[in-house]
């Protein structure tokens, strides 16, 4: 098991209350979270990433409990086990691609440690997720909207975190760009280890996924 | 994270070089003027030792020793010699230098004085004047000149001199009467580097057939050596520098001599001159050192500006941050650290820019008074000065980087 959640749910200052559905996520599996605008996929990601503090239910990563740990153990979590991808900007633009994938392994000992030679398994990355090594060098202005979301990927996947969480990785692409996405992406995990969740408002992507967690029903 | 503060920065290099122009010329303008302040007034201090008193007609202690030791200005009235003569007979005097000033060559000065000049005129506390080359003058046409007067001008010993009269370049020259050079001083980063020494005698002898600034008789038509000795003493100098029998006396001689009932004259004790000088200035110096302050606070400020208008811009850097598990303690710092950086290369820029400042100022003061200032690298105070800024700057910082680190609590990954 890589992600257990339990009677989950998040009450904001404005009184507004979201009631999430428990779930537990597998190693090797990819699962889609779907809901409208504003059903509380946003904050169903930050609860498990641990930017949010967690106020009811539970949420298990690996062998983290989360309302066990303070902030800093949550920041660590979060840079040992989870990779994000964002919907979009996901690159620090006075970076360049190479610089904001080996920013995977910044906050994280525990990714550094996995990855002897970060450029060598940037580049393997970049192969396996169709980014030719060349761009590696570009600043993120000089690549397109496709070419960004891999280099986020890479940064997202090097030193292997336990989970993925892409946050709708492809509502800038077109559904050919996203099928070939979502394949590299999910070719590029180790399905022994690490297990991916994307959160999307787009129900044609489900069938690229093994299970769909649908929120914002009962709110 | 000093990698991807100091990549921050290069993003925005247009605003921070214009900070770390603001504040590195503030910075740098803050320390120079101290430390060409405190030459400055070393420097002048040092020029004129051995000295007791400076005797010249009533008017400003400063003004006389500002045109007799530093050549800075016009000396507008004379005192007679026979003044002189009667004072130089007191039992206080030990001993007396009349100078008579004017004339000019080249753009330096001629002091004409007698060769006790070179026995008894000392500086940088108890140095005598030494000679490079040559002698001091004894014959009507022997010349003494300065250090930099020899460099300047490519002068040695037996070179030939015209002097200028009155102190203005295109003064009409006494060409009548060649002077040659009988000795080199050593330099001694004093006025006295860019003087030239003549005898009172050789002095009038230039003079002699000039009324009103017009030569009426040329000393071609004279045969010199008929002239009596005694003819060519001036019967009016410029002023003199007096020593005394006993420095205790000083005030109650200086006091003594200003109350001389024959002529008006003062005899300004140069120390206390030149004290007065720096009290006059000193109040004009707190007013820029006030300006420097607030233009220091001003760009401090600009750089907090500058990162604060920056933060809403680079939400989205900071959430990327956040979700690779920097800690909002790790973004605040990195806000302090981009601070830092542009503090301590503006701290660096500065260091160089008041080496180039005092440079300039030394090369200025000694050719606008002659006097020779010391070329330093910073010292700890300046460097302590230097550090006050960049702690300032820091804790300036800690209100973005608050705000950072706030944001980053309140706000999750959307925006």
């Amino acid at each position: 098991m890589i992600l257990k959640t339990s009677a989950l749910a998040h009450t904001f200052k404005s009184g507004r209350h979201i009631q999430f559905p428990d779930f537990e996520v597998n190693a090797g599996e990819k699962i889609a979270v779907v809901g409208a605008s504003g059903s509380g996929k946003s904050t169903l990601l930050n609860l498990i990433t641990g930017v949010l503090p967690l106020q009811t239910g539970s949420i298990q990563l690996t062998e983290f409990t989360y309302h066990r740990l303070g902030a800093r153990d949550l920041d660590t979590v979060r840079a040992d086990h989870i990779g994000v991808i964002f919907q979009s900007l996901n690159l620090i633009p006075y970076l360049t691609a190479l610089e904001n994938a080996q920013l995977g392994l910044q906050f994280s000992t525990r990714r550094r440690s996995r990855v002897s030679d970060a450029q060598r398994v940037i580049s393997e990355l970049a192969i396996q997720l169709g980014l030719s090594a060349d761009l590696l060098g570009q600043k993120p202005s000089e690549l397109s909207i496709g070419q960004q979301q891999r280099v986020a990927a890479i940064r997202a996947l090097i030193g292997k975190p336990e989970l993925i969480i892409a946050d709708e990785p492809t509502s800038a692409l077109d559904p050919h760009a996203t099928q070939l996405f979502m394949d590299q992406l999910s070719s590029s995990i180790d399905p022994e280890t690490q297990a991916v969740i994307v959160v999307s408002h787009n129900p044609s992507i489900i069938p690229l996924f093994d299970r769909v967690i649908s929120i914002g029903d009962d709110q | 994270m000093i990698r991807i503060a100091a990549a921050s920065i290069r993003s925005r290099i247009v605003p921070t070089i214009l900070v770390m122009i603001a504040l590195t010329t503030s910075m740098a303008l803050l320390l120079a003027v101290d430390r060409i302040q405190d030459a400055t007034k070393r420097g002048f201090n040092q020029s004129l030792s051995g000295v007791d008193l400076v005797l010249g007609p009533r008017g400003s202690g400063i003004e006389l020793i500002l045109y007799t030791v530093f050549h800075l200005g016009k000396p507008t009235n004379n005192i007679t010699t026979e003044t002189l003569e009667d004072i130089e007979s007191k039992p206080f005097i030990e001993w007396a230098i009349p100078i008579a000033l004017g004339d000019s060559h080249r753009g330096f000065r001629v002091i004409s004085t007698t060769a006790k000049y070179f026995d008894h005129i000392q500086f940088g506390g108890d140095q005598s004047l030494t000679f490079e080359a040559g002698r001091p003058f004894s014959a009507l046409n022997d010349v003494v000149i300065g250090s930099a007067v020899a460099d300047e001008l490519d002068y040695s010993v037996g070179s030939s001199i015209f002097v200028t009269h009155g102190s203005e370049a295109l003064g009409k020259v006494h060409d009548d009467f060649a002077f040659k050079v009988s000795g080199i001083l050593n330099p001694t980063g004093t006025p006295t580097d860019q003087a030239i020494f003549v005898s009172l005698e050789g002095y009038e002898l230039i003079h002699l057939g000039w009324t009103n600034g017009s030569q009426a008789v040329s000393l071609k038509n004279l045969d010199v050596s008929q002239i009596p000795k005694e003819r060519l003493y001036p019967k009016t100098i410029t002023a003199a520098y007096l020593g005394l029998s006993s420095k205790l006396n000083l005030f109650k001689v200086s006091r003594s001599i200003n109350e001389y009932a024959e002529e008006p004259v003062n005899a300004v004790i140069p120390g206390v001159a030149l004290a007065e000088l720096w009290s006059m200035l000193g109040s004009i110096d707190i007013v820029f050192r006030i300006f420097n302050w607030l233009i220091i606070a001003i760009s401090l400020i600009g750089m907090v500006t500058m990162t604060l208008t920056g933060l809403d811009s680079r939400t989205r850097e900071m959430t990327i941050l956040r979700a690779l598990g920097a800690t909002p303690a790790n973004l605040a710092s990195m806000v302090l650290i981009e601070t830092a950086i542009v503090s301590i290369t503006a701290v660096l820029l500065a260091i160089g820019l008041v080496r180039l400042l005092t440079w300039g100022a030394a090369d200025f003061l000694s050719h606008w008074a002659g006097v020779r200032i010391d070329l330093t690298w910073i010292n700890f105070s300046e460097l302590s000065t230097l550090m006050t800024i960049v702690l300032a700057g820091l804790c300036a910082s800690l209100i973005p980087a608050v705000m950072v680190y706030r944001r980053s609590l309140a706000r999750g990954f959307s925006h």
